[in-house]
């Protein structure tokens, strides 16, 4: 396909030359190249672009932010923050998210709206915010992992991380091993005898696999792979509908020091406006749970969701980035204690969580390059490969297979042989395990699920960055439009001033009003020695203020000469400031 | 027996504990020490340094026994401390269970400073003479964290304050959203060191009158259709429009609250004032949880506040659900005890009897690990005049102002000219009146608490192992039955704990060269002993998530081959460890 974009230059030539080793190809976006490419766009371009330490993970990787702007006092102007790979097994995501701080680098001194944006707009980029985690990509054997610390005795035997998915079988990836029993509660998806579904006796279906996770019993106690030495997720140790006493959530909110720089860095961020999340959660394609915005409390504590009138700007920005970047993956629906969840809810901060990316449950399109087949209803397709993919031949059981409707893993199937992406899906191979005994070890590899096909890399990443340029129009600026005095009679003026807001967004987002996070725009009253207040606030804290051509208007009696001059100034930390002179009307 | 000569041994091994021979020395009957070897007074407030170095007093004097380390630093970077009770010769402190106190998270709820010192001080002196303190030393060891917030305390002392200001840590917050911080709070505007009230006479047009028989106080007058006003109206505290924003004392010191940081059931400002931005956002909060969490040998949590008198227990906040019933009866135990111990406190639940807390310290000792937990609210006005002599309210106060304090407590009204307001008046308690006790009654608050302290702490969980029955099946085959009991009423696991899986189960093994053991488990009737619950993998290392429960005893079966020595051992996070080892 394709011709290389500077973006995934290297990558991309590696896969142009290295398709028989995929996995082998993501290789630039491990921790170290990729913060030597990231050093690399501060020291190419020291007038836009900056780079700081979030802070440091467990294990001592720094987490990394670079700053782009053009602006000659960044906190003058409002600020945006994108975020990726906080869980882990999504590596790529970090790679577009340095594609985008590249493309906007290389393009400010040329490309005029790129120059109009940075020049107006703090746009921070922080492409990898776990990085222990994503570490694991890079391993030997390569494994998906989300956890980087606490170990958590799951199995309550008193011992903790004694057995953990190991590659047992040497073939370099963990997958899942399979025994027959019985007892055993899994079959063979009669459309594709790879895939294994869970049996349901109410429907006469009888259970004939067991399956573990790809592990020994090294502590004897003839369970599998059920204490791993890792616990904690960075995306879950956030305090937002944190899950107390679930492993997964960390052993209190901000425990994980990743969480707890990424918290640090956000309030630090005083005139931060807008968060952007390339991960597993999405906001965009699939509508946010929402809650009315004055919902009662229940035993005094808030039902959580986005609030209405926040979940209806969304809902447009939803549809817009649908519509930008043709993008229709969804994320797990589960946001408990992640990043996203805690800037929203708890910061206030409108936060967009996309994910790039999923596994496709059809089967390609014929022809790659027709971008047409994208939203075509799949359903001639997937049947007519269904009945070429299933292998019969194993097959005993009744159940005749033109009824069989292939379970989701079997669609994904489709998607991989019809892709030729092979490495998605470990053939059963035999194996004599040391306390099982005969065992096949295979199925779905790891990040079979989460990494796009290489050749797909830059249309995702153009897609996105296409939408992302234009997010710097939604964020809120405060400017007034109008600031007049007119004289009542002989010392008596009155004084009257309109701020607007143009952008989309509102001044405060309906949680942010709630939060108190972000402090309101202040609206002062200039006035001169000599001059005496009559009527109204010399400072006026305004909450309340809509996006796209929002006002808000005041007014002062003021005692004082005629020549005095007299100006309003408007102050805030994440919408701008300003100052004008009241002229005098006609 | 059996106690006596524990104590006996524990005498031999705290060899740099004179043992005091000399009976004629003081009256141990009085209850404190018989002849203080450290002489602190006891009807005093101190200051934060010298809360520090009387505990120092006490590491110099028995550096046996008390040891210091600095666990992290304040917002103003004083050091946090805690001081270790342990004696070493019986044992790491990390083997004992182990009891947290501390106090004064809250700047302005100072006593609980003096409560710790007083705790520590009170257990040095009578170790070795008394001998159930004796035994609690040898067997347990005591966390003492004098200060949760050393900044609020020493912002108290120093500076001009009522009773009621400096709760928060010093850390500047933006209440008001202005843009700036801790820029208007109130101002000791006549410079006299407190910060008081402001009042200021509207003949006609005012909501309150003067009292008929007592001027100094202020009586709301009742809404009537007969248009009677009052002459006078309150301005609130002692203050000053500092920021010109046309608002008084609108953001003060700080402005947030490190009792309502922790992590359990923890909900952000908006919906628990004081929260801060995520749990354990403060120095302070973050360090103590730290160590709490490196020693998961604490058992029993107390936490000293003042005021009103309460012995608090969680939940916090309705939405927890009751506590697991065993626990409560624990609680109910100790609670009840308390109230009998500590006159005018009644033994509360905190969200049903106080108000709601999200975050609370020790919701999260334990809701979040299980440890039984108070919070004392020490000191209870009542205990000023017992009955209803003195009538109680603000008559009542000034009498005893008056009284049994010639007036100290008050600062009469007087005029001053505010720059807003015109000609007012200033006047009012000052902060050491209403929340912390006079002098006079300093020591006896500080003594009725360390004893609720103790008799929490002595029901720490102390596990031990019955003389086992060997009985023969034949070819060298036999049972071995063994009773693990507890003495105390506070189990090895609180049932919350086994409930949400919190701490490591306890262990109950069997060890010998000459045995293989071929089966085992825990007997479920004392009568019956073929049932039994048998655990299939690893049967000599019993794995018993459970616990061993308030004054349980655990039946436990092994069925063996072989013999020779064997040693049994139980092994708790908040218990001591006990072995035993036979032979047969
Ligand atoms: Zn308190």
């Amino acid at each position: 396909m394709l011709i290389p974009t500077p973006m995934f230059g290297v990558a991309l030539a590696t896969l142009v030359s290295a398709t028989s080793a995929p996995l082998g190809d993501v290789e630039s976006l491990s921790h170290a190249r990729l913060s030597e490419a990231l050093a690399a766009v501060a020291s190419e371009h020291p007038d836009v672009a900056s780079l700081h330490r979030v802070g440091v993970s467990r294990e001592g990787r720094a987490i990394e932010a670079l700053r782009l702007t053009g602006t000659e006092d960044p906190s003058n102007h409002p600020a945006l923050l994108l975020v990726a790979n906080l869980e882990g097994p999504r590596v790529f995501e970090s790679g577009v998210v340095l594609d985008h701080a590249r493309r906007l680098a290389n393009a400010y001194e040329s490309d005029e709206s790129v120059r109009a944006l940075l020049d107006t707009t703090v746009v921070w980029f922080v492409p990898r915010a776990n990085p222990d985690a994503a570490e694991g990509r890079f391993a030997s054997p390569s494994i998906e992992r989300w956890a980087s610390s606490i170990d958590v005795d799951n199995d309550r035997d008193g011992r903790r991380g004694e057995d953990g998915p190991a590659d047992v079988n040497g073939d370099g990836v963990v997958t899942t091993m399979r025994v027959l029993d019985p007892e055993g509660e899994w079959m063979e998806d009669p459309t594709d005898a790879r895939v294994l579904i869970q049996a349901d006796r109410v429907k006469g279906e009888r259970g004939k696999w067991r399956l573990y996770p790809e592990s020994r019993d090294l502590d004897g106690d003839e369970t599998f792979g059920e204490d791993a030495p890792r616990d904690a997720q960075v995306d879950r140790n956030f305090a937002s509908g944190w899950e107390e006493h679930v492993a997964r959530a960390g052993t209190f909110p901000t425990d994980e020091p990743e969480a707890r720089a990424l918290c640090e860095f956000v309030m630090a961020q005083k005139n931060l406006a807008l968060v952007v999340v390339y991960d597993g959660h999405d906001n965009l394609v699939e509508k946010p749970k929402s809650v009315a915005d004055d919902a009662a409390p229940v035993k005094r504590v808030p039902p959580y969701g986005v609030l209405e009138s926040d979940a209806e700007l969304l809902e447009e920005i939803g549809r817009e980035y649908r519509e930008q970047t043709k993008n229709e993956a969804k994320g797990d629906g589960e946001d408990a204690g992640t990043f996203a969840r805690w800037c929203y809810d708890h910061r206030g901060l409108v936060t967009l969580s996309a994910v790039l990316w999923n596994l496709p449950d059809e089967a390609p399109a014929a022809d790659e390059d027709a971008d047409a087949a994208e939203g075509d209803d799949g359903a001639v397709t997937e049947e007519a490969a269904a009945d070429e993919a299933a292998p019969a031949e194993e097959e005993d059981d009744e159940v005749s297979e033109s009824d069989a409707k292939p379970s989701d893993d079997a669609k994904h199937l489709l998607w991989i042989d019809g892709a030729g992406e092979s490495w998605r899906f470990v053939d059963w191979t035999p194996f004599d395990h040391p306390e099982l005994g005969s065992v096949e070890i295979g199925g779905f590899a790891p990040f079979a699920r989460s990494e796009p096909p290489q050749d797909a890399w830059t249309k995702i990443a153009d897609a996105h960055f296409d939408w992302f340029q234009g997010l710097g129009e939604l964020l809120p600026r405060i400017e007034l439009v109008e600031c007049e005095r007119e004289k009542l009679g002989t010392g008596v003026w009155k004084v009257t001033a309109t701020l607007t807001n143009d952008a989309y967004l509102p001044l405060l987002s309906r949680s942010m009003q709630r939060t108190r996070t972000t402090r309101p725009a202040k609206v002062s009253l200039v006035l001169p020695d000599g001059a005496t207040l009559l009527s109204g606030n010399t400072q006026e804290l305004v909450r309340d203020l809509a996006g796209s051509g929002g006002r808000a208007e005041f007014e002062w009696l003021v005692h004082g000469p005629d020549g005095m001059e007299l100006g309003v100034s408007v102050d805030s930390d994440h919408a701008g400031r300003a100052f004008r002179k009241a002229e005098v009307s006609q | 027996m059996k106690l006596a000569m524990k104590t006996m041994l524990a005498l031999v091994l705290a060899a740099s504990v004179p043992v005091a021979q000399d009976a004629e020395a003081g009256f141990p009957g009085l209850g404190a020490a018989r002849n203080p070897r450290v002489e602190i007074a006891w009807n005093r407030l101190y200051d934060f340094e010298d809360i520090y170095a009387h505990l120092d007093r006490l590491v110099a004097e028995w550096p046996d026994l008390l040891s210091m380390q600095v666990i992290g630093h304040s917002v103003e970077n004083r050091e946090m401390r805690v001081y270790t009770l342990n004696n070493g010769a019986t044992g790491a402190d990390t083997e004992k269970p182990a009891f947290w106190l501390d106090g004064n998270v809250h700047g302005n709820e100072v006593q609980g400073g003096e409560g710790v010192v007083y705790c520590a001080w009170y257990l040095l002196e009578n170790y070795g003479t008394n001998e159930r303190v004796t035994e609690l030393v040898d067997r347990s060891a005591f966390y003492l964290l004098p200060m949760q917030n050393p900044d609020g305390r020493s912002n108290w002392f120093k500076h001009a304050h009522n009773a009621h200001s400096s709760r928060s840590g010093v850390m500047p917050l933006d209440r008001d959203l202005d843009g700036l911080a801790d820029e208007d709070g109130p101002d000791d505007l006549d410079g006299d060191g407190s910060i008081v009230q402001m009042r200021k006479y509207v003949p006609g047009t005012g909501t309150h009158r003067l009292n008929r028989d007592d001027p100094r106080i202020m009586e709301r007058v009742p809404t009537n259709e007969r248009g009677i006003r009052g002459d006078w109206i309150l301005l609130g505290s002692e203050g000053i429009d500092n920021d010109g924003d046309g608002r008084i004392n609108e953001d003060s010191l700080g402005g947030y609250d490190m009792n309502r940081a922790w992590p359990s059931l923890w909900f952000p400002d908006h919906v628990q004032f004081g929260a801060g931005p995520y749990p354990l956002y403060w120095p302070e909060a973050r360090c103590i949880a730290r160590f709490i969490l490196d020693h998961p040998n604490i058992a029993g949590v107390q936490s000293y506040h003042n005021s009103g008198g309460m012995i608090l227990r969680g939940p916090g906040a309705e939405v927890f659900g009751p506590y697991p019933r065993a626990d409560v009866s624990v609680y109910d135990a100790i609670g009840q005890d308390g109230e009998k111990m500590l006159p005018f406190y009644r033994y509360m639940i905190i969200w049903k009897d106080l108000y709601s807390v999200f975050g609370g310290f020790v919701n999260w000792t334990y809701e979040g690990l299980g440890i039984f937990s108070f919070t004392n609210e020490m000191w209870a006005s009542n205990r000023n005049s017992p009955d209803d002599r003195v009538e109680g309210g603000s008559e009542g106060r000034q009498w005893f102002d008056d009284h049994l304090l010639m007036g100290a407590g008050f600062v009469d009204w007087h005029e001053y000219d505010h720059p807003l307001y015109g000609k007012i008046e200033i006047g009012g308690f000052k902060k050491d009146v209403g929340r912390v006790p006079p002098s006079f009654l300093i020591e006896e608050m500080l003594h009725r608490n360390a004893m609720f302290v103790i008799r929490h702490a002595e029901t720490m969980p102390s596990v031990s192992i019955a003389e086992p029955v060997v009985a023969e099946l034949g070819d060298g085959v036999r049972t071995i039955d063994v009773i693990v009991s507890n003495e105390k009423l506070m189990p090895t696991r609180s049932s919350l704990a086994v409930r949400d899986e919190l701490g490591a189960p306890d262990l109950i093994t069997i060890e010998g060269d000459g045995i293989e053991v071929l089966a085992g488990g825990f007997r479920t009737d004392r009568f019956r002993p073929e049932r039994i619950d048998l655990q299939d993998h690893d049967p000599a290392r019993l794995i018993r998530d459970e616990g061993v429960g308030s004054l349980e005893e655990v039946r436990v079966r092994w069925i063996v081959r072989g013999g020779g020595s064997v040693t049994i051992r139980v092994t708790s996070e908040k218990a001591q460890d006990a072995s035993r080892s036979f032979e047969f």
